[in-house]
């Protein structure tokens, strides 16, 4: 035997990037394992990471540039590819590219995956070297979490929530799977999970599916879809009404809690400054909130301020929500008025307000429960609102950022101890409020709010001052860029990895939108249901055990496991080269830049999203390639010794979490916003714009305060619309790639329900359908779909519960194809069902079910 | 020595990553799976879930050793039971023994993309898998043999799968199975299986 070694890099068959080692025995890989040298894992992987191998060896992988020769594009169409060179088809992309560049360079549209994870970066900095704002994470599509981004950017300052498993006591998931075999670090939160559960941890879970959570949780709360906001303000009103249970300290010292808002929702302001004012109970009299000589903030009263009335924010939110009794919500959720008030109760208890832990010698605030969403908080019409409501329940009693509460991902760095990189700390800003450090290369921030503008580009990010980032209003604006006020009409597309024909909502309504792009290519490992509709060049990419990617320090603001653990960045390395024909996506970006012209460009806007500078910054003259590139980054960030050389071998470098990077609420003087008043006037921003731009765009959940209002799909009611079409994600897929793998295909074909429309037991009875049965499940919006009935008990009475992106039908993934169902399909597809401040789609549509 | 596993239900998500680590680790062909999970559904509406991974329960009275007219399958001194396949000549009369389903026939060679032949990991890894014989887990004897746990339960992400000696009342397992109160699937069956189970 030649050779016999294990590689560490990086895992991507999702967008988790856990730590991996893969051995390699003469060239072949042999096995992959968990890297066990690593946070991101600890040397555990799920099904997908495990199974890489076989996604590595399908050999449907496109080995050379695919060019379609069928004119006719669409859904189901053979767009009869034949096989062309790549300097061929570089010179089909260069020609189209440079005459677009020089027209109008927003022509250009490029749509990346979630699932290349930061190797996107390539990607996006092709896209501002180019000169488009056109750049849109896809591969999620609609499942992606941007209410939880938006929100979780105010208030922890970071990409999204974890519980803190290492403290918690006390913990609710709503829709969520973190530490069950979804959500992010997924392999790292299972085992932490575990540990809290057997020290005891209680877990209730919120989901209208006994998902993976609810399997294990102490308690299951069935709940109808698209009402956990609705629960959340009983829960709220329970412990801030009922009981008087909250953090007040807290509030006081490190929210907006005390600032005053007048009749029209907005702060009252020292005339002199601008700045927010606040009651001080001590001297009775209104103060500047950051004036040193208060002696007492009040969080509630009835004040009087040059006539005006005011109360303080936290007062209002509690005078808010005085209608969202248990008895009162009880309707909307179907969860019994005695049950959410016993879950609040339990949960205010839990939360120990006042009591204090001492870790690594340092004394902190104690707060072992927390509240952590994924689609129950967000995939709805309201979707801001509901994840606000969920994301209060932590705020108010303090559990934020200390341990034991919910902890955003690791927002506060110090950096390596050699060089102090990279480092990032949140900020005061405006009014006081934390202003989330950006971790260069991320979307953009939602604090302070971004100016809203004339539309640009074609996700109408300009009309969102405060999401992160937007994807759907693409779908809608391509369909019609004149009465969108677009500038411009694009005339190509370049897909990177994903499929977002089976991802961004109904597939009829996207080939509408997509369709009406003349030229577009697709980097992928094989041919999908959006080559076959759309493309018209297919670019075999290498695979991420075949390829050196951008591993960027950001990973620590999302997918770093949160709490004591060490820091760690990890590398992303080739274990075996590619297939001759194969091209690595970063190094023909690269080589599109050169013919183009660009190269400078890009190398600028490179240095800017790494942050790199002399001696480590590239040279606008010169083409470097992605190991370079990679090698000046580590540099930059850990110094000469730690070359890319250096990372090659050893994998990963680590260096201890303080506990006031862990725990950082105590050491950062910054306020989160409780009252979200900076939203009204940014609702009153776009309401403007639209109104100027001649467009309708709904701008009333703009509030500063959460509220349940119902989703399309809760007011249709009767006529046989009797159930409440989801999606929910499993484990052992991610989206629509990891069907194509057969040893996942094999866990789906198994599994009772992964392949199956799950229905309630009772419900199907009534409605004539049995076991096995094969349904057809007609939405509101005149689309349907078909699948194989499965009963079950563990279900709520009113859903068909779809899992994952299946349904697939591409002649270039024979495996795939023919599984499952797709949800997507029955969406309606427009801005009538996006949650408007953050550009979530409502993934709960309503349905007719009939045999087929 | 006695070599035993204790799965934990309490900590196991059911993921399938025990079935995709015994893969990964031993290559087994389509449609054999040595490590698996049964999905469970018991009560009224809101009725519990619960996954139930199981794989060769290495029965300290084998039936299937028992069965087996050449000998191919053997209880080893520690005992982990595997099927030495130069001896099988593919009877199937274990497959009819073994009560918990535990065993598979390699019929022919089967590809995981039919039609493509074998992916260079499947012609690496077939040569553990002769055409002709039943096969089963045999606790990853190759690995314990070095020291190391089994596949499954060395990538379990739940941390939900321990492996040590039932012999010995200090190990790990042993204690586990006494404070947690383990125990076997189908005791009634009388083949003392070495694979515990603790309550979800």
């Amino acid at each position: 035997m030649a050779e016999d070694v294990w590689v560490p890099t990086v895992c991507m068959m999702c967008y988790n990037e856990c730590g991996i080692k893969v051995r390699r025995v003469d060239g072949v890989v042999a096995k992959i394992e968990g890297n066990p040298d690593t946070p991101y894992g600890r040397g555990k992987l799920c099904p997908k990471g495990a199974a890489g191998i076989m996604t590595l060896y399908d050999p449907y992988r496109i080995k050379s540039p695919l060019r379609r020769t069928n004119p006719d594009k669409g859904i189901g169409v053979d767009p009869k590819w034949e096989t062309i060179s790549w300097d061929e088809a570089l010179d089909l992309i260069e020609e189209r590219l440079d005459r677009i560049r020089r027209d109008d360079p927003r022509k250009l549209v490029l749509a990346g995956s979630a699932l290349l994870g930061d190797g996107l970066l390539i990607d996006r900095a092709f896209a501002a070297a180019f000169g488009t704002p056109n750049l849109y994470m896809s591969g999620a599509g609609v499942h992606c979490g941007q209410a939880e981004h938006t929100l979780c950017y105010h208030l922890h300052a970071s990409w999204n929530t974890f519980p803190d498993y290492e403290y918690c006591d006390y913990l609710m998931l709503f829709g969520c799977n973190c530490g069950f075999s979804a959500y992010y670090t997924t392999t790292a939160m299972c085992q932490k999970s575990g540990d809290a559960r057997a020290r005891g941890m209680k877990v209730v879970v919120v989901d209208p599916v006994c998902n993976t959570a609810a399997e294990k949780a102490d308690e299951w709360l069935p709940i109808r879809p698209g009402t956990d906001g609705a629960l959340a303000l009983a829960m709220l009103h329970v412990l801030l009404n009922e009981l008087n249970l909250y953090d007040a300290e807290h509030l006081k010292k490190n929210t907006n809690g005390p600032y005053l808002v007048g009749s029209n929702g907005c702060y009252m302001r020292d005339v002199a400054t601008g700045k927010p004012l606040v009651w001080d109970k001590q001297s009775d009299r209104p103060k500047s909130f950051d004036d040193p000589s208060i002696g007492d903030f009040a969080l509630e009263g009835h004040f009087k301020l040059n006539d005006r009335s005011c109360t303080p924010a936290f007062g209002q939110l509690k005078e808010h929500i005085l209608r969202y009794t248990p008895e009162a919500v009880e309707d909307i959720t179907t969860v019994p008025a005695a049950t959410t008030r016993r879950i609040a109760s339990e949960f205010g208890a839990a939360a120990r307000i006042g009591s204090k832990i001492v870790i690594q010698g340092k004394e902190l605030p104690y707060r072992p429960v927390a509240a952590v969403y994924f689609s129950g908080g967000q995939w709805h019409k309201h979707a801001y609102l509901s994840a606000l409501a969920i994301s209060l329940l932590n705020h108010v009693l303090g559990a934020t950022d200390v341990p034991g509460g919910a902890l955003g991902a690791n927002p506060v760095c110090l950096g390596h101890p050699g060089t102090g990189r990279p480092h990032t700390t949140p900020e005061a800003g405006p009014d006081g409020l934390m202003v989330a450090r950006d971790w260069r290369g991320a979307p953009r921030l939602p604090y302070p709010p971004n100016e809203v503008m004339p539309p640009q580009s074609l996700d109408l990010i300009e009309l969102f001052p405060v999401a992160v980032h937007s994807s759907l209003p693409t779908v809608v604006t391509l369909q019609d860029t004149h009465k969108w006020r677009i500038p411009y009409q694009p005339e190509a597309m370049i897909i990177v990895g994903s499929n977002l024909l089976m991802s961004m909502g109904n597939p009829e309504t996207q080939m509408k939108a997509f369709g009406r792009i003349p030229f577009v290519v697709s980097f992928n490992l094989s041919t999908n249901e959006t080559t076959d509709a759309l493309a018209d060049l297919v670019l075999p990419d290498a695979c991420y055990l075949e390829r050196l990617d951008i591993m960027h320090a950001k990973i620590l603001n999302s997918r770093q496991p949160p709490g004591t653990e060490e820091w760690a960045i990890q590398i992303k390395q080739p274990v075996v080269p590619h297939a001759p024909g194969v091209r690595d996506v970063n190094r023909v970006f690269i080589e599109l830049a050169e013919r183009l012209g660009i190269q400078s460009d890009l190398n600028v806007v490179l240095n800017n999203y790494l942050g790199l500078r002399p001696p480590y910054a590239l040279s606008p003259d010169k083409k470097y390639d992605i190991e370079q590139i990679m090698d000046n980054y580590y540099q930059h960030l850990f110094g000469p010794e730690h070359n890319l050389n250096w990372f090659k071998q050893h994998g990963i470098l680590k260096w201890p979490k303080k506990i006031e990077e862990a725990y950082w609420r105590p050491f950062v003087k910054v306020r989160t916003p409780i009252y979200f008043e900076h939203f009204i006037r940014a609702g009153q921003d776009v309401k403007e714009m639209a109104h100027e731009l001649g467009i309708v765009w709904d701008t009333s959940d703009y509030q500063a305060m959460p509220e349940w209002k119902p989703c399309p799909a809760h007011q249709v009611k009767g006529n046989g619309w009797d159930f409440y079409a989801i999606y929910y994600k499993v484990g052992p897929h991610t989206f629509t790639w990891t069907v194509q793998n057969p040893w996942l295909n094999e866990v789906g074909e198994g599994d009772p329900r992964i392949y199956q429309v799950s229905l309630n037991e009772d419900t199907a009875n009534r409605h004539g359908i049995k076991d096995g049965d094969f349904i057809r499940i007609e939405s509101i919006a005149g689309y349907q779909i078909t699948g194989r009935a499965v009963l079950s008990r563990g279900i709520h009475p009113e859903v068909v519960a779809i899992a994952g992106n299946f349904g697939r039908w591409s002649a270039g993934i024979p495996l795939a194809r023919g599984k499952g169902a797709l949800t997507c399909e029955l969406h309606p597809t427009d801005l009538e069902y996006m949650d408007m401040p953050s550009g979530n789609l409502d993934l709960c549509v309503k349905v007719k079910v009939s045999k087929a | 020595m006695r070599y035993g596993m204790v799965i934990d239900l309490k900590r196991c998500v059911g993921c399938y990553g025990c079935q995709i680590a015994c893969k990964a680790e031993n290559g087994t062909p389509p449609g054999v799976l040595w490590a698996r999970v049964l999905k469970l559904e018991y009560g009224e509406y809101p009725a519990r879930r619960v996954s139930l991974p199981v794989l060769c329960m290495h029965c300290e009275d084998p039936p299937c050793e028992k069965a087996c007219p050449t000998g191919a399958t053997v209880k080893r001194p520690d005992g982990i039971v595997y099927v030495d396949t130069a001896k099988c000549i593919g009877c199937r009369y274990c497959m009819m023994a073994c009560p918990y389903q535990s065993r598979y026939f390699n019929d022919k060679v089967r590809e995981y993309f039919p039609g493509k032949g074998l992916t260079p990991y499947e012609k690496l890894k077939y040569k553990d898998h002769p055409v002709g014989v039943v096969t089963k887990c045999h606790f990853c004897r190759h690995r314990v043999d070095q020291g190391l746990d089994p596949a499954c339960v060395a990538n379990c992400m739940a941390k939900a799968r321990y492996f040590g000696d039932l012999n010995d009342p200090d190990s790990e397992v042993s204690r586990l199975i006494r404070i947690r109160r383990g125990y076997q699937l189908h005791p009634d069956l009388g083949t003392d299986p070495s694979v515990y189970y603790l309550p979800p």
